[in-house]
């Protein structure tokens, strides 16, 4: 069976995402896709920056790279990331969607039509809409949804907005999230 | 509009039977989506865009132009440029000629800069430039040379980066002037190619999917950047070995900064970062 994580995060996710990262155990058992908006000329450093707290392999995918456990996938810079159904990754330069490239909501619905309910999306703290339309469609094949804590984000957009436009299955504090993503088998 | 994938084989199939287009092995899920966008572009529903579809040929090819997709800049990825600029190309430099094929060549901005760096590298008259496109209003937008200004800004960061800096040398600026290539027009806001440029290059329509090279010539370097990750990884390896049958000797490939030869061909090349050279040391003769 194959499961997956997904996680999408603009302004204000970075040290969350390399909290998660710092924590999450060794050899996990499933792939983690990170779908994070940056500033288009941090274009180097960012993959490195994120390796250096990760207990796992960070990498920027090459296109049709084979889906592994136990590796955390980041969205390469200008580039949607798609999770296609025979577990390669694809990447794309159409035009951005919600000003961004990547898209979140391109990463999520694809990860979503490719892993059904084996999916766990995560939505972080960030400034605008992108990320809500996905994680509504992790919801509609079943998977679970989790939003960080809007209390918690430095910029509630995102978080706010995926919160009313898909069934949320927990809003959690990034303690409660490491947590979680530890738990998992 | 969401689309199935009982709809995008609908559409594949609709196609197929009517065109020698075949969408068959695009990766799935960017085709699906370019699907959604063209249906709610159209305001259509699939069965009445089918329709139209096999009724109207010139709708068929507007169709096939705004699925696949076309995103250039000059000097995209400085990295790959430099490595055009102080190995690639000084490698071919000896050659009485040198043959390059832009393998879906867009709006053309990839076919300039190479024209410019072989100018600045005294080779432009001793080359060939090949540029091929599925989508013939882009290659037209090519031959036209002109593009935005203000929104491409990042297109003279790119020219400074690759023509003026010295990566092994950081300090040092050549003179490079822009004036000797394009002219630009702050008040039309445009970026206008000089007219020895324009006329360079000889462009053919042409599908990877199913065409045989567009030229009767081998290449001494083919650039196929951001092109394939449309295609799914059979498709890949197939056009991986159109670009190899045609490749002279330590002829050499350059792909998209995320792309990457995964097949079994990949053994006849040597790889460097996104470069593929067909090599003596693993094609003896």
């Amino acid at each position: 069976m194959h499961k997956a994580i997904i996680i999408g995060g603009s302004a204000g996710s970075f040290q969350v995402v390399l909290r998660v990262l710092g924590n999450i155990p060794k050899n996990y058992p499933m792939p983690l896709f990170l779908c994070l908006h940056r500033l288009k000329h941090v274009r180097e450093g960012f993959v490195e920056a994120l390796s250096i707290k990760s207990s796992i392999p960070v990498v920027e995918p090459n296109d049709k790279d084979l889906i592994k456990p136990g590796i955390a996938y980041l969205a390469p810079s200008n580039y949607h990331m798609y999770i296609e159904p025979d577990y390669r990754i694809a990447l794309s330069t159409e035009e951005p969607v919600n000003h961004s490239r990547p898209s979140i909501d391109i990463s999520f619905t694809s990860a979503a039509y490719t892993y059904k309910s084996d999916l766990i999306g995560i939505i972080l703290s960030g400034a605008n809409k992108d990320g809500s339309l996905g994680l509504k469609a992790v919801a509609d094949q079943g998977g679970i949804t989790i939003v960080q804590d809007p209390i918690e984000c430095q910029i509630r957009t995102m978080t706010e907005s995926s919160i009313k436009t898909a069934k949320v299955d927990y809003i959690f504090s990034t303690d409660q999230i490491i947590n979680f993503l530890g738990k998992l088998k | 509009m969401t689309v199935t994938e009982q709809d995008l084989q609908v559409f594949i199939n609709a196609v197929k039977n009517i065109s020698a287009y075949d969408f068959t092995e695009y990766s799935e899920k960017s085709l699906m989506r370019r699907l959604e966008k063209v249906l709610s572009d159209n305001q259509m529903e699939l069965h009445e865009f089918i329709k139209k579809l096999t009724q109207d040929s010139i709708f068929l090819e507007k169709t096939v132009k705004d699925i696949t997709v076309n995103t250039t800049e000059l000097f995209r990825d400085p990295v790959a440029w430099h490595m055009l600029k102080y190995q690639v190309i000084p490698a071919l430099s000896s050659r009485d000629v040198i043959n390059i094929w832009h393998a879906g060549c867009s709006t053309g901005q990839e076919v300039y800069s190479m024209l410019i760096l072989l100018c600045e590298m005294n080779l432009f008259d001793k080359s060939n430039i090949y540029a091929t496109d599925i989508n013939t209003d882009v290659i037209e937008a090519s031959k036209k040379g002109i593009y935005k200004y203000r929104f491409n800004l990042g297109y003279l960061d790119n020219f400074d980066k690759v023509l003026k800096e010295n990566p092994n040398n950081p300090g040092e600026i050549k003179d490079v002037s822009y004036s000797k290539y394009f002219e630009i027009n702050k008040v039309k806001d445009i970026i206008t190619m000089n007219k020895f440029l324009i006329n360079k290059p000889i462009y053919k329509k042409h599908d990877l999917v199913r065409d045989p090279n567009p030229f009767e010539v081998v290449y001494d370097l083919i650039l196929c950047r951001n092109v394939i990750i449309y295609f799914n990884y059979n498709l890949q390896n197939k056009v991986f070995g159109l670009f190899y049958n045609n490749l002279s000797m330590d002829g050499s490939l350059l792909l998209g900064m995320h792309e990457s030869m995964l097949g079994p061909i990949s053994s006849r090349f040597e790889k460097k970062a996104q470069l593929y050279t067909k090599s003596k040391k693993f094609n003896p003769v």
